[in-house]
Parts: structure tokens; C-alpha cells; sequence
């Protein structure tokens, strides 16, 4: 609980900083999107643009005149935000200790190295429930003055619970690279390269048909604000794909850490 | 009772050679001097022992429990102060103090004051603005806060000037006289003479010698000094004798051996001085590192 609490304490510097940004980024997209709302002309110019375009930025699928259809758009920014903060809070919270030499007094203390990884991986868990919590309270303000109905309520906590999904796989990846990882300064660039990597990878399997089979290997398809909006619900199959990822990369981050050499 | 059982310890990062076969077995109650130059493997042994890093081969007890598999529980009576101590820089020493203590579950505020006192650190400073002998006292403080009963002082003067020092030695001789077991590593032997009773000398990660001090000074070489008019340093060609230096009319050399066979030759002379000495642990240090 002690371990728990610092940590939570030394994260809340990051959350508040993840926070205003993804608050800045909903003010600004909500008060673009006010030139947006209604318009005929510009569905007639997004019309215009190239197929495998729209393709990759996702905006095939929404009608961007509409709140909902713009919060569409807006998901991915959400997603890749909640990827990579619960990303680097995963495996910053390990890493750190090494990186700061601090291992030599936290792992003398009377806990095992697992206690250490349940404490730890709670707290950064904390601070991702309270980024989802944030973003869905900003935006909930935000849009207040187009009075929205509530197909976008129900559409908006729908892409939070996606939102969520996306950022619990990157936390176990990003907790199983800081648990793993003899290079500690490497680990959150890795975690940062992975997210870069499978981002780019949904991108190629919405444009090119052959390369669809790359869904099963991105988060991002697993949680894609299109499919969202068309089945209002979430993918059952990829959620006990998620569930097995986060299994998965959870089992491994206690299983090598437990075992092997600090670097002091 | 033996508190720390260290049986035939290999440790190899990758293929260079931490420490290999290292044996030895520290009694309750005393004070072990562990010596040996940098890089020989202290730290790593250290370090082994509070299952940091893993062996390679070998095991180690401590308290009668294997590390590897009771290191919590073991760890509840272990003290550490590691050579460069690095703590949370963003807290205050007081709220690293209490949140080192807060582990092991019995109220400690009172000791930590007297602690702080003793050392004259200052408890509401930021751990970030601390000079590297403040933050060494930090190490003390916690090392000793929860009151443990063997404590591993890794060369523990390092950054504290002569005063602290001495306060320090101090303390570590009161918390001797309380029962506890000390493993104090270090490679300044004035500090491990004055400190310990026994003491294990360690040489590119293997042990060359674990004796009591008094037993290695009194069974090693002795310092032989004599001065006669028109010596002559062949005199003393004996077996046992090394370093055989002669200036001034003044013979100087080390021995070992039968003390005797020396005592014969000099009787035969017409000496103005002799001195035969013990060597100090430097010199006893430095024969087995040539």
C-alpha cells in the first residue's frame, strides 16, 4: 500500500500534464469542429478526397457534419494519447528504479519483487482510469453547447471504454518492456516504437485489402472508432485477444523480473 | 551461530567474472571486515547476499534461511548502506525516513530523531538539494532506523569527513554492543583494524585469506629492523626473509618463519638498535596483492 501510494504521489505530476493536453486537444478540436457542424459544402469537398485517404485517417466511415461523427474522427487521437501515456507510466514505473539507482534501497526494503510489480502496476493502472475519467469529463463539457442527443452519449462512452482497452494492452506491454528490459533508458522508446509500429500497421490493413490479416496484430483495429460506430458495441473476439495480450505480457513482466539481475 | 553462511558463491556477468567460489561464514554478534581492492567483488557479494543479482553457482544463507528463497523475510532484519546511496530526490529526508520505515511495521519516529541527532542530519531537506556526505548520512539514518540486527555497511565513510567518521564508528560500535552482526566492507584498512575482529580479504573475486586480525598480524611476516656497525646485510640471508634492504647500517627486511633463526644471527652481532615489529594490515594487505 506504501508503494502504492508514493507512486501515485510521484505519477501525478505526468497524469496532470497528459491531462491539459488531451484537455487542449478537445477544446481546440470541439471549437473547429463548430465550423464543421451542419455544413452541405464540406461533405461535397470531402467527397474529393482519395479513397485510400479517408481510408487511413478513418473518416470513411463517419459523416463529419455530426457531433458524433467528428468525435469518430477525433478517437484515434484518443487512442494513440491513452497508448502511449499508459505506455510509458507501464514502464517508467519500473525502469525508473534502476535508471535513478534507486533499486539498491527500494528492493533491499522486506518485499518481494512481486509485491513491488502489484503495487506498482496498480498505481500506473490508477493514473489510466483517471486519464479515461478526464477525457471523458472534458469532453463531456466541451460539447455541452450543441446539445447533444443521446446516441452521442452513448457512442462517446463507447469510445472511452475503447479508449481504456487501448491504453490497459500498451500498460501490460509498456510494464512487461520496464520489467524485462536490461537497457532501462531503451525501455520507453520501445514502448514508443511499438505503438508507432502497430498505429502505422492499422493504417496499411484499412488501405490495402491484402494486408487485413495485420488487424489481429494491431490494438488499434481491435478498438477501431469505425467498427464502434457500426455495431455500437464492442468486439467480443478481440477483446479476449486484448484479454489474452495483457495476460500474456502481465505473467512474463513477474516471471523475468523475478528472476533476473538488477542493473545497479 | 553462524548469521551469514556463504557456501562455494560464483557469480558471472555474462562471461566476465564477478566473484568465484567464495566461502565464508560470519558469526553472531561479531564484526567481519570484508577487504579487497575496487573491483575485486565486495560489492558483488553484497549485493548476492540481498538477492539484487542471482548466483551463478553456490548458495547463501543467512539467518539459517536461503536467500534466494526467503529474501523478504530475511530482509526484515537487514540493514543496508551501499557504497553510493541514491534515494527519491523529490522527497524530504523525513517522508523518505518514514516511508523507509513504514515497512517494516513498528514505530521508529523516536529512533530516527535520536539517529538524526547523532549524525546531524537535518530532516526537512529536499533528498535533491543534499551534498553527497548528507545523503551518505540519509543512508545511515535508514540503515539503522529499523533497528536490524546485521547490517552491511559497504565502505560506509566514503563522503563523510573525519568528525562524522568518528561518530559513525561510534554508532556502529553501540549497535555491536546491542548483539548485532555487522559486514563492513571497505578497502581503507585503518577502518577495518580499528573496527573488526575478523576479517576475509578478497582478491579478483576470489577469497585469499579469512583470519582473525590479531592471528594474521601475529602468524603473518615481522618487520625486522637492526642497526650494528659494519653490518653486513648477507648476514641475514636466511630463508624466510624478503625485502632485504640495507642503508645507513641499518638492515631492514621482512620475515617469516621461525623467529629464532633470526634471533641466532643477531645475537652474533654488536647491534645499537633492534625493532621487531608486527606489520600493520597495509603491509600484510599490500604482500598479498603483489
Amino acid at each position: 500500500m506504501n508503494i502504492f501510494r508514493r507512486e501515485l504521489r510521484a505519477n501525478l505530476k505526468s497524469l496532470a500534464i497528459w491531462s491539459v493536453i488531451v484537455a487542449l486537444l478537445i477544446a481546440i478540436a470541439v471549437a473547429k469542429f463548430s465550423a464543421f457542424a451542419g455544413d452541405p459544402d464540406l461533405l461535397v469537398l470531402l467527397d474529393s478526397i482519395p479513397e485510400p485517404m479517408m481510408e487511413a485517417l478513418n473518416m470513411r466511415a463517419f459523416n463529419l457534419t455530426t457531433l458524433a461523427g467528428f468525435y469518430g474522427v477525433m478517437f484515434i487521437y484518443f487512442g494513440l494519447m491513452g497508448a502511449i501515456a499508459a505506455a510509458m507510466w507501464g514502464s517508467d514505473i519500473i525502469s525508473k528504479e534502476e535508471r535513478d539507482k534507486t533499486v539498491e534501497f527500494s528492493l533491499v526494503l522486506p518485499v518481494s519483487r512481486s509485491r513491488v510489480i502489484t503495487a506498482k502496476a496498480l498505481a500506473a493502472l490508477a493514473n489510466c482510469i483517471s486519464f479515461v475519467l478526464i477525457t471523458w469529463a472534458v469532453s463531456l463539457v466541451a460539447v455541452r453547447g450543441y446539445h447533444p442527443d443521446q446516441a452521442f452519449y452513448d457512442f462517446l462512452a463507447l469510445e472511452m471504454q475503447a479508449m481504456f482497452g487501448i491504453e490497459l494492452i500498451f500498460l501490460a506491454i509498456g510494464l512487461l518492456l520496464g520489467c524485462a528490459m536490461k537497457q532501462y533508458k531503451l525501455s520507453g522508446s520501445a514502448a514508443v516504437g511499438i505503438i508507432l509500429m502497430t498505429y502505422f500497421m492499422s493504417i496499411l490493413a484499412s488501405m490495402q485489402e491484402d494486408l487485413s490479416f495485420l488487424k489481429y496484430f494491431t490494438p488499434f483495429k481491435y478498438f477501431d472508432a469505425g467498427e464502434l460506430f457500426r455495431s455500437g458495441r464492442l468486439n467480443s473476439t478481440y477483446l479476449l485477444l486484448s484479454a489474452a495480450i495483457i495476460a500474456v505480457c502481465v505473467a512474463a513482466a513477474y516471471w523475468i523480473y523475478g528472476k533476473r539481475d538488477l542493473y545497479i | 551461530m553462524s548469521i551469514i553462511e556463504v557456501s562455494k558463491l560464483t557469480k558471472y556477468y555474462g562471461k566476465a567474472r564477478g566473484i568465484v567460489d567464495v566461502s565464508f561464514g560470519v558469526e553472531a554478534g561479531e564484526i567481519f571486515g570484508f577487504i579487497g581492492p575496487n573491483g575485486a567483488g565486495k560489492s558483488t557479494t553484497i549485493r548476492l547476499l540481498l538477492s539484487l543479482i542471482h548466483p551463478t553457482s553456490g548458495s547463501a544463507r543467512m539467518f539459517g534461511q536461503d536467500v534466494a528463497a526467503h529474501g523478504p523475510e530475511i530482509r526484515c532484519d537487514i540493514g543496508y548502506l551501499p557504497s553510493e546511496v541514491y534515494y527519491y530526490e523529490g522527497m524530504k529526508v523525513i517522508d523518505l525516513l518514514r516511508y523507509s520505515a513504514s515497512f517494516y511495521g513498528h514505530d521508529s519516529t523516536e529512533r530516527m530523531r535520536a539517529l538524526a541527532q547523532t549524525m546531524e542530519l537535518e530532516l526537512n531537506r529536499r533528498i535533491s538539494d543534499l551534498s553527497y556526505g548528507n545523503k551518505k548520512k540519509v543512508g545511515i539514518v535508514q540503515g539503522l532506523l529499523h533497528s536490524p540486527k546485521l547490517l552491511f555497511l559497504d565502505e560506509p565513510t566514503a563522503g563523510l569527513d573525519p568528525l562524522m567518521q568518528r561518530k559513525f564508528f561510534n554508532l556502529i560500535r553501540e549497535e555491536n554492543a546491542r548483539g548485532v552482526t555487522v559486514f563492513f566492507s571497505s578497502h581503507i584498512l585503518g577502518e577495518v583494524q580499528r573496527l573488526c575482529t575478523r576479517v576475509g580479504i578478497i582478491r579478483e573475486g576470489r577469497i585469499v585469506e579469512i583470519s582473525n586480525i590479531r592471528a594474521l598480524q601475529q602468524n603473518n611476516y615481522k618487520k625486522v629492523q637492526v642497526a650494528a656497525d659494519g653490518l653486513n646485510p648477507a648476514a641475514f640471508n636466511l630463508p624466510g626473509v624478503t625485502n632485504l634492504q640495507s642503508e645507513n647500517g641499518t638492515v631492514s627486511f621482512f620475515f617469516k618463519g621461525d623467529i629464532n633463526a633470526v634471533l641466532h644471527r643477531i645475537s652474533a652481532l654488536q647491534v645499537t638498535d633492534v625493532s621487531i615489529e608486527e606489520p600493520t594490515l597495509e603491509e600484510i594487505f599490500m604482500h598479498y596483492y603483489e
